[in-house]
């Protein structure tokens, strides 16, 4: 039976990490269908059966689905869920936000963030802030599933094109509306899929001296992120957040300025390949997991290092 | 009580409760008490699981406003400033709705002894799954639990050079 993978997307361009929610489904089933449900969305139905794997896309292409809201996306989900055995989706606020309510109409249950698939029925899941894995055994009849992205790579091509099938099913809703929203623009690649990512605490003191950070994450081609305390302290916004409570990253480089390592934080990038701490404090728990660390100012290294790059 | 609620209630069930199994606790709990708004936490800190607040939307047919960090009740409507991967989302909500909240929303208040001693004897209302008439069942068997594999603290560098040094022609990650 095959899988159903919900892409992550923005209308306009398909977001990567559903290459890896793809990668995931594949270790269930071979063949996967990806549901694409938005506005204008032709071009992400395209991206999304390059895919290796992928045989069909779904393609629900209408303005009441152009801000993906749960409430709507419940309705079309429901009217396709009798030929799948899972349902997947990335653990991005959008499928954290969505699933759930699928499940709960199916009387099933959901397994959430998966960093491991044992069988079409085992997985393997975070629990008390990653501080432990959890292998666990589905009986349910269909498996919903949210995916920790930063645990699967993402799937390679496939062969060549593939049937994207329109779905005709307009669902409306009125009890939920969008009014607004504020996404920050950007030319720094997104934090979720970033090779390298130099992130500050707060150490750094000011969105100011953020700065500092932004100029060497440049140099690098760098994502930028934050802890809690940074977020907290206005010196970035929200989204930068890396930690149990925010963005879940595992990228090749991690930089970690003016960071202590509260576990909270650790829980969001203690997978990355190689971690970097940099810090004036030498007791700080973050050089206990940094690969190198580099006990001094950051207000004195921050530059050396750009000037070295 | 002690930080403000009014009253309790306690659904005692022993052994393992799963998300789904709670949502249909809390859809039978919010049917009789018919509120016009439903307030739960995004995720616990145990399980991560991040489930129950929308389950319960659903079941109770409700709209839902995840992660919120800002909340205001409007003509009849909940206006829910959320936090997403992007940056931030308002929906309007027609009531009854559910709302969970992220960390931002506000700052909690300390417990202080008076409003413990007065939590005493406020009332609590003790149920269980068979008064609320729900059969608690569970669909995910935990096999086993592990520790991830750790990670050791590597070395100390002494000077920015040294660190691009050692990232550049050691660990091989610079561009």
């Amino acid at each position: 039976m095959s899988v159903l993978v919900i892409a992550e997307h923005n209308n306009l361009s398909l977001n990567a990490v559903t290459g890896s929610v793809i990668r995931a489904a594949g270790l269930i089933d071979p063949e996967i269908h990806v549901l694409v449900a938005g506005t204008g969305c032709e071009a992400v139905a395209a991206a999304a059966g390059q895919y290796q794997g992928v045989t069909k896309v779904l393609l629900a292409d209408n303005p009441v689905y152009e801000h993906q809201l749960p409430e709507t996306l419940t309705g079309l989900l429901l009217s396709i869920s009798d030929d799948y055995a899972a349902i997947l989706a990335a653990a991005t606020t959008s499928g954290k936000n969505l699933l759930p309510r699928i499940a709960a109409l199916l009387d099933v249950g959901q397994i959430s963030d998966i960093v491991g698939v044992h069988s079409a029925n085992t997985f393997v899941r975070p629990i008390y802030a990653g501080n432990a894995l959890a292998t666990v055994e589905s009986s349910d009849s269909i498996k919903i599933i949210t995916v920790r992205t930063s645990a699967f790579d993402e799937a390679g091509k496939g062969e060549g094109s593939v049937l994207i099938e329109p779905l005709d099913q307009v669902i409306t809703q009125d009890k939920s509306q969008f009014f607004s929203e504020n996404l920050s623009t950007s030319e720094r690649p997104e934090l979720a899929g970033a090779a390298i990512v130099v992130s500050g605490g707060r150490g750094l003191g000011s969105a100011e001296n953020f700065q500092l950070l932004e100029k060497l994450a440049d140099k690098l081609g760098a994502a930028v992120g934050a802890s809690r305390a940074a977020v907290d302290a206005g010196y970035v916004g929200n989204d930068l957040q890396v930690g149990q409570t925010g963005k879940i990253v595992a990228p090749d480089l991690y930089i970690a300025v003016g960071i202590s390592g509260a576990i909270q934080h650790l829980a969001g990038m203690k997978d990355s390949k190689v971690i970097v701490a940099i810090n004036n404090d030498a007791d700080a728990p973050i050089f206990q997991v940094a690969d190198y660390g580099l006990v001094a100012d950051l207000f004195q290294v921050l530059p050396e290092l750009e000037a070295l790059l | 009580m002690a930080l403000g609620a009014d009253r309790s209630i306690w659904i005692e069930q022993s052994g393992p409760v799963e998300p789904l199994a709670i949502a249909k606790l809390l859809q039978a709990v919010v049917e009789k008490e018919a509120p016009d708004l439903v307030i739960l936490g995004k995720q616990s800190i145990d399980g991560d699981n991040n489930q129950v607040g929308q389950m319960l939307a659903a079941l109770c047919d409700m709209p839902q406003g995840t992660f919120a960090f800002k909340l205001m009740i409007e003509d009849g409507r909940a206006i829910v400033s959320r936090e997403v991967d992007g940056g931030e989302q308002v929906v309007s909500l027609a009531l009854p709705a559910v709302v969970t909240t992220d960390l931002r929303l506000n700052e909690p208040r300390y417990a202080k002894l008076p409003d413990i001693m007065k939590a005493k004897k406020k009332p609590v209302e003790h149920m269980t799954p068979e008064a609320l008439g729900v059969v608690v069942k569970s669909s995910l068997k935990t096999l086993s639990v592990s520790e991830p594999a750790g990670r050791s603290a590597g070395v100390l560098v002494s000077s920015a050079q040294e660190l691009v040094e050692k990232l550049r022609n050691e660990a091989k990650v610079l561009p």
